[in-house]
């Protein structure tokens, strides 16, 4: 990209909340139930239906808000968002337009270990709309309610980031602060955590220019694709002395490009007005102070704390601190271990295998509990660390206990001195011409002998007593 | 024996197994078919009456001790989502809907063993003072004028909840107040009718108008009755948000006469040249009357009386737009076919809804849309308040508001407004209570001179029912009106 | 004071979704003109310093358990469905 452009992002982020029923009515949540089970005739509109709201929504809501760095209001109000659509029941969105539940906060995002603080205008509370399917028939589309209704907290940041890569490191930020205060599963795949993207390019020095929503990303991947595709459109047409009309555009996965969907022309007039079936939402100041008090720890505090208490690199935190469960895996292993050999094997040989498989920390087939195991048995010198790879990967496959495996494999390292001694004494009597040229000079050998011992041996000889006692041999 | 009933009077005959259920209900669904040139009723539930009397029957055979409304055949206004009966909200819209599930206020007398004997025709989803408006045809109220012969509105919008009553086809009956709709055709019927403080009774299954205004209530011969009815509909429902938390009261029980030492306000602003003489007159004696029973009457004022009908023809429209969008023939309901979605929802609004929810609808959209909104809608939520404000005051100093119930009587069906301002002004007295969220009843206080009946209203301040029960007694006992009109239609 | 004019007349209509022949647009045009002239009246109160009203019951507004109990078959919400498939609702197909 021409470096005299600048991108300014700012981004929407729906995340359902993981509440057990609707947000003004008690039908279920359920992911993939069959179409028009889950729907109440409050979530179907049915004539003299009337909104509840759900307190666990109302608490997780707070507590987001909290884990933003954001003002918790005391008094909110739901308002009425007025349009028509054939997923819309009511004929509008239960949603919150001036006085949201949660006003400004902010975040941080690290790229390349550069800070940079992103700021939040708000957190609202709404109800989604259910799903339309258009290609069942040719002539007619397929409504099912079952998301209808259910409740989704709408995060509105600043129009503070400037690519694609801080785009993506944001949506990832709130993921993980939201998964790790357990109000949104992030699920992006079930459409548990979408964003809305808002993008406008300008000269530097230059004031915003207009921008365009891509709307409902669902992958980390289609926010990079379109961002990119999306900032290179809009260069193009005020290259050619056009200019860009404020739009909503939805990303094309297949020919990984954006496409209109609405103009501005034909946006609508939500003719907002307070939800006169519902009474103004109001905070108790203890309430509140009660939720903050019994907050997780969240992926900031714990990545300092991983480097203060266990001495790792801001690296090594970032990592093992993105996601909770991560966090929580490495904390169950680390108990009384050495960091370095516990970051390396989690973050390195564990999240490997995860990768190769496809699977998240939660489904991981070795647990925290057999991988700290495994980190003993390296640590008390039973085997080697190379040994330790190779039951590694038999625990990824087969339910055996570590020491099932080090003994079926007869991987036991041999620390016994004589039993070394024997060895390498073998391998000396072998080997006199380089036993020759190291008394020569030519020290560098030392690792043939050692590399010979441990193919006599296949790698079982403890390496640190292995490589002492062939110095003090040859030294002699 | 048989003949205009109260809910008392049918208590007692059933108690003391003078009449059955049956009987009753049997003789009561003969005169609804009798009386089918009032156009009342849209369905007559003939069935589900007749199995309900039955089971109340079996249980006063067992010798179980029934409640005041078991056995009492009613009938409830056309809003009323009722489980497996026909619901139309008197609208062509809902022609063919069939709830499959009962608002918590009927559901209330059905449990105390009501008999519903079928819908009431009202105006198109409650938008009228007249009755016209309905898509099954207007109500003619069962009173006519001694002058001529010409049918006459019953007032509205729960106009079949009043001429129903009146005409005896059914003992008492239920109606939904938005800015008068049940206190307006009470008073034009010569009727009790009661609209509860805002939140006193649940909303939850009755179709909206407008939502922060809507309420249900008793229509009915006597203030007792009303206090009955009262009683059973009344209660929190954790299914509507806002539904009081105030616990339910006996009203029928703790009904006492007196007024003495209570404080009666007459608001200054109530009076007008415009006011027939014939009501104004009435209102004297109310006064009169109170005075003597030993009421201490004072002039108030109200000085936002008159800013009260042009907020609520802003507020009412607007909540309307909204509650009347999910008509749009996707999931229940008529459907219009068009050639996309916009085209069968245009076609579908536009045959579902009559020319008064059309004309409501786009006021509400204008009032709403961005540009009006502050200018309109906030200006009118701000009126509101003051409004609430200056009732606050009022119930400082006074216990309770006497006031007529309307600035005219009930008129020939045939007058046609050229200008629809005309028939808002209809609510004007009974609208500042809906927006206040206050407790207003109508009572019958006489006839005009041509023979039509007229009402008064009192008001008090909020979830005081009792005191507004008790003082409605008082002047009911003093006037002893008792007073049906001959039926003509037979 | 505002009149209304056809296109107003047409916006609301449109927004609405309600079709309207020339002759309902131009009765509307009146009707709404008139209402409005009446509504007018409350620019003369002044509210500067009143907080707007959309409810007038005092009240904390009420919540609910988190309860997933509601249950209803979808014969059921289908009851009163003009057209189905499928257990669906159906609509004109709509192109998005
Ligand atoms: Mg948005
Ligand atoms: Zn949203």
């Amino acid at each position: 990209m021409n470096s005299e452009w600048q991108t300014v992002i700012g981004i929407e982020i729906h995340a359902q909340i993981n509440s057990k029923s609707k947000l003004f009515s008690s039908s279920s949540t359920e992911f993939g139930s069959a179409p028009n089970t889950q729907v109440s005739l409050v979530d179907a509109a049915m004539p003299g239906m009337l909104p509840v709201i759900n307190k666990f929504c109302i608490e997780q809501a707070v507590k987001s808000g909290i884990g933003l760095n954001a003002k918790i209001n005391k008094k909110s109000i739901f308002d009425r968002k007025n349009y028509f659509y054939q997923d819309l029941p009511q004929g509008y969105q239960i949603s919150q337009f001036k006085d949201p539940i949660v006003g400004s906060g902010s975040i941080e995002i690290e790229i390349d270990g550069t800070k940079k603080a992103i700021g939040i205008e708000r957190l609202h509370l709404e109800q989604d709309a259910g799903k339309s399917l258009h290609d069942q028939d040719p002539n007619l589309t397929f409504v099912d309610l079952n998301r209808s209704g259910i409740a989704l907290m709408e995060i509105v940041s600043d129009p503070d980031m400037a690519s694609p890569e801080e785009a993506v490191a944001y949506v990832k930020k709130v993921r993980s602060i939201l998964r790790y205060l357990d109000t949104c599963d992030g699920n992006m795949e079930q459409g548990s955590l979408r964003a809305d993207i808002n993008v406008s390019v300008r000269k530097k020095g230059e004031s915003l220019g207009t921008r365009c929503e891509l709307k409902n990303l669902n992958s980390f991947k289609h926010i990079t694709s379109a961002i990119n595709f999306e900032v290179a459109r809009q260069i193009k047409i005020i290259e050619n002395g056009e200019e860009i009309k404020q739009e909503t555009r939805l990303y094309d996965v297949s020919s990984d490009t954006t496409k209109s969907m609405r103009s501005k022309e034909d946006a609508h007039d939500y003719r907002y007005f307070p939800d006169p079936d519902l009474l103004p939402l109001n905070l108790d100041e203890k309430w509140i102070e009660k939720i903050k008090n019994e907050l997780p720890e969240l992926p900031d505090e714990k990545k300092d704390r991983f480097i203060t208490q266990y001495k790792i690199s801001n690296y090594d935190a970032e990592v093992l601190t993105s996601d909770r469960q991560t966090s929580e895996y490495f904390e169950e292993v680390i108990s009384n271990r050495n960091p370095k050999l516990v970051v390396s094997w989690v973050a390195s040989e564990l999240f490997a295998a995860l990768n190769k498989e496809n699977l998240s920390i939660e489904n991981s087939p070795v647990n925290s509990k057999q991988l700290g195991e495994l980190i003993d048995e390296i640590e008390k010198g039973t085997i080697s660390n190379r040994a330790a790879k190779e039951v590694f990967e038999e625990m990824c496959v087969s339910k055996k206990s570590v020491q099932e495996i080090i003994n079926d494999k007869g991987l036991i390292q041999i620390s016994d001195t004589s039993e070394i001694e024997k060895f390498i004494n073998q391998v000396l009597v072998d080997n006199p011409i380089n036993v020759e040229k190291y008394k020569n000079g030519k020290t560098k050998l030392l690792g043939f002998f050692i590399g010979e011992v441990m193919k006599v041996t296949k790698g079982k000889a403890n390496p640190g007593l292995l490589n002492q006692i062939v110095k003090k041999k040859l030294d002699n | 024996m048989l003949e205009n009933l109260t809910i008392e009077q049918t208590s007692k005959l059933l108690n003391s197994k003078k009449a059955s259920a049956l009987e009753i209900t049997s003789h009561y669904l003969k005169k609804v078919s009798d009386a089918n040139k009032l156009n009342c009723f849209i369905t007559v539930s003939e069935d589900h009456a007749i199995k309900a009397a039955i089971q109340t029957d079996n249980r006063i055979s067992k010798n179980k001790k029934i409640g005041l409304l078991d056995g009492v055949p009613l009938a409830y206004k056309d809003l009323f989502c009722t489980n497996e009966i026909l619901t139309t909200a008197s609208s062509k819209i809902l022609s063919n809907f069939i709830p499959t599930y009962e608002s918590t206020v009927t559901s209330n007398c059905q449990k105390e063993g009501a008999i519903v004997l079928g819908k009431l025709n009202c105006d198109e989803f409650a938008m009228g003072s007249t009755n016209k408006t309905s898509f099954y045809g207007p109500v003619i109220n069962p009173w006519k004028s001694n002058e001529s012969d010409e049918d006459l509105v019953p007032g509205g919008s729960s106009g079949g909840s009043a001429a129903s009553v009146a005409a005896d086809l059914c003992i008492a009956s239920l109606g939904t107040d938005t800015g008068g709709s049940i206190r307006q055709p009470a008073s034009f019927t010569g009727l009790v009718g009661l609209k509860p403080s805002y939140g006193r009774v649940s909303r939850w299954g009755v179709v909206a108008f407008a939502s922060s205004l809507d309420q249900a209530g008793p229509i009915c011969k006597t203030v007792e009755d009303a206090s009955i009815l009262l009683e059973a509909i009344s209660g929190h429902d954790k299914k509507d948000s806002t539904s009081s938390i105030e616990p339910n009261e006996h009203f029928y029980k703790n009904l006492n006469s007196s007024v003495k030492d209570l404080k009666i306000g007459i608001p200054k602003e109530y009076l007008s040249d415009d006011l027939p003489e014939e009501i104004q007159g009435y209102w004297n004696e109310g006064k009169k009357i109170l005075s003597e029973n030993g009421a201490e009457i004072v002039e108030i004022s109200l000085p936002s009386t008159k800013t009260a009908l042009p907020a609520y023809y802003i507020i009412a429209p607007a909540e309307a737009s909204s509650n009347l969008s999910r008509y749009d023939g996707v999931r229940y309901g008529l459907r219009v076919k068009g050639e996309n979605l916009t085209e069968m929802y245009e076609l579908t609004r536009s045959e579902g809804f009559g020319d008064e929810v059309k004309r409501r609808i786009m006021m509400g959209t204008y009032v709403l849309s961005s540009g009006y909104y502050d200018a309109y809608y906030i200006k009118a939520q701000k009126v509101r308040s003051i409004i609430k404000s200056d009732f606050d005051l009022a119930f400082k100093s006074v216990d309770a508001i006497f006031t007529p119930t309307t600035p005219n009587t009930a008129f020939p069906i045939s007058k046609e407004e050229l200008d629809p301002v005309q028939n808002y002004l209809n609510d004007i007295f009974t609208v500042p209570a809906n927006l206040a969220g206050l407790p207003a009843i109508s009572i019958p206080f006489g006839l005009s001179k041509s023979g039509l009946p007229i009402g008064m209203q009192l008001i008090t301040n909020t979830f005081k029912e009792q005191t507004l029960l008790n003082i409605a007694k008082n002047l009911q006992d003093s006037i002893n009106f008792n007073i049906y009109p001959n039926q003509w239609w037979k | 004071m505002i009149e209304f004019n056809k296109k107003i007349t047409l916006k609301l209509a449109k927004l609405s979704r309600l079709s309207l022949s020339n002759s309902q647009l131009e009765n509307l045009e009146k009707d709404l003109t008139s209402i409005l002239s009446f509504i007018d009246q409350l620019k003369e109160i002044n509210t500067d310093s009143i907080d707007p009203t959309s409810n007038s019951l005092d009240q904390n507004l009420i919540l609910r358990d988190d309860l997933a109990e509601d249950v209803l078959s979808n014969e059921k919400l289908l009851q009163n469905v003009p057209e189905s498939e499928l257990g669906f609702f159906v609509v004109p197909k709509v192109i998005e």
